[in-house]
């Protein structure tokens, strides 16, 4: 058999760590087609929102603010990032993959810092594209009506740039999550239920209980600054919101490091 | 070098592994024995990190596993055929796993030539058979060419050619100089690739032992004699040093063959039924030695009319 040259390993554990990730991330379809449907779907359906409600925008009829439509199709991508997010753990522990990682990569807090690493600036990356062609598709409609956004206007660059930090916070939201459950179906479930359905709920709850429910909640928070303006007036502003989401984000992915240094594999 | 001392593995109140010792050396095959369920798969996790002990402590090459700073590099380790995400390629599994560890993606095509897959190395690897995931196990077990290497089970949905080429790889690595550990829960494929066996059953070590030693102490041949005068026969025979055992008018003879138990008999005049050679197999040694340790055991069904 032929050996191999015993020179000293190249680069250090955690760039070797990522390194591996950026290849096993890339070296599966489901990653180019999730990633793909991200992009399409988040700045097809704001270009389609903006197109159909561009004519009431401008004659003032909705009283809504125009700038909440102009990432508007970010909702649907979030489901994207979300299952990304998840796979990237889960799917490993589904497949058995996970030993393999871990027996090349014994470190486990390199393991996760590497995910976590290759996984928000995958995200962060297609969320800013995604909301950059978004505004492209949906401002062709907006300035045709004389109610245009351009990148100077108030929160517009900040709203761009947000898209990609809530999308890679919602990916690492997901995948501590994955850890923690370490099952695909579980972990989807329950960080959707989260941002959709519970985020939704408590603003039913009365009084200053529900209102500060709501804007606590990780979808509420972190998704404001992802919009110029916000439907939703009760939110928290922007980056105190973002700052909010990411502690949520922080002490989740603490707890999923605890448990995955713990666990056998 | 693998040496485990007092190794323990609890799963709740389950005892996996139960205070196991050994030391593997280099220059020759290990093999790691033992029914299924008897801790081998267990063990063979803790010693790369992936299972923690309980209790006791396994090093390679005086070294913990998870210390080293490019592990696939120290140890080579096949532990499930199937670690493998199915939609990736064979070459980009081997890819990421040399880059994980620094190894030059050189490598990777020198592995895959090595376990004979380079024509499907192409392929998602889903589509495999059990077969070729197995080479590609054994494959990423070798490609950061280590000193130690520790294989579960590789025979395991092999064909015959397949089966033989584990059995002179495992023996190659030995010659070279490589500490190599390989499980089996077969008595007969250890016989013909292990010089020295580590038996174990139930989570504890039962033997320790070379290959050799270990056959001709355990599926030890003996003679059967039946006489209508049993006890005559006993005396006489045990008189000239054989080791006799009694079981009505049947004896179980060691230490003396056919030939010299007739010779005695006649010289005595004493009659013989039945003398016969009885073998016992290495696999009826190996059930006699685990026996009770065995955790999922059929029993006889029942005949119902």
């Amino acid at each position: 058999m032929t050996a191999v040259t015993p020179t000293a390993p190249r680069g250090t554990g955690l760039g070797r760590a990522v390194h591996a990730e950026w290849l096993k991330l890339w070296s599966v379809r489901s990653t180019g087609w999730s990633v793909a449907a991200m992009v399409a779907l988040g700045a097809g359906l704001t270009t389609l929102v903006c197109a159909l409600v561009a004519p009431d925008l401008a004659a003032g009829q909705t009283g809504e603010p125009v700038g909440a439509f102009i990432t508007w199709g970010l909702l649907f991508a979030q489901v994207t990032a979300v299952v990304l997010g998840a796979l990237t753990v889960t799917a490993e522990y589904g497949t058995g993959m996970i030993r393999a990682t871990l027996a090349a990569t014994p470190r486990r807090g390199t393991v996760l810092a590497a995910k976590a690493l290759v996984l928000s600036g995958t995200l962060f990356v297609a969320g800013v594209v995604t909301a950059v062609l978004g505004w492209l598709g949906g401002n062709a409609f907006l300035s045709a009506e004389g109610i245009g956004l351009s990148l100077g206007d108030d929160g517009v660059l900040r709203a761009l740039l947000g898209s990609g930090l809530y999308m890679a916070g919602l990916g690492l939201l997901a995948m501590a999550a994955g850890l923690l459950l370490r099952s695909t179906a579980a972990a989807v479930s329950v960080v959707l239920a989260l941002v959709f359905l519970v985020g939704n709920l408590v603003m039913l709850l009365p009084g200053a209980l529900g209102e500060w429910l709501t804007k606590l909640m990780p979808g509420n928070a972190g998704s404001r600054i992802a919009v110029p303006e916000s439907f939703n007036p009760l939110l928290l502003e922007p980056w105190t919101g973002f700052a909010v989401f990411a502690a949520e984000v922080a002490v989740l992915l603490g707890l999923a490091a605890v448990a995955f240094a713990r666990r056998d594999a | 070098m693998i040496v485990a001392s007092g190794l323990t593995k609890r799963y709740g109140d389950r005892v996996a592994v139960d205070d196991v010792s050994f030391t593997v050396r280099p220059g020759r095959v290990t093999g790691f024995l033992g029914p299924n369920g008897a801790g081998k798969s267990t063990t063979m996790r803790m010693v790369i990190g992936l299972d923690r002990p309980t209790a006791g402590t396994v090093t390679v090459d005086g070294a913990r596993y998870a210390d080293s700073p490019a592990p696939l590099r120290a140890v080579g380790a096949l532990l499930e055929a199937r670690a493998l995400h199915p939609g990736r390629t064979a070459r980009a599994h081997l890819r990421w796993l040399a880059a994980s560890n620094g190894i030059p993606a050189a490598r990777v095509e020198e592995v895959l030539g090595l376990v004979g897959l380079e024509a499907v190395a192409g392929q998602r690897v889903g589509r495999f058979s059990l077969g070729m995931g197995q080479r590609l196990g054994i494959a990423a077990a070798l490609l950061g060419d280590p000193p130690v290497v520790v294989l579960d089970e590789p025979v395991n949905g092999l064909d015959p050619e397949g089966i033989r080429w584990v059995r002179s790889l495992a023996r190659d690595l030995a010659a070279e100089g490589r500490t190599v550990l390989v499980s089996s829960h077969l008595m007969a494929e250890m016989a013909l690739t292990a010089d020295h066996l580590v038996v174990v059953g139930r989570g504890r070590v039962l033997a320790d032992c070379a290959t050799a030693d270990f056959i001709a102490e355990h599926a030890a041949s003996f003679v059967r004699v039946r006489a209508p005068r049993p006890g005559a026969l006993a005396d006489l025979l045990r008189r000239s040093g054989a080791d006799v055992t009694r079981d009505g008018d049947e004896l179980r003879v060691q230490g003396a063959d056919t030939v010299a138990v007739g010779e005695l008999a006649a010289g005595a005049g004493l009659v013989l039924h039945e003398l016969g050679l009885v073998r016992s197999s290495l696999e009826d040694a190996f059930m006699t030695l685990t026996a009770g340790s065995v955790e999922y055991a059929a029993r006889p069904a029942e005949v119902t009319r």
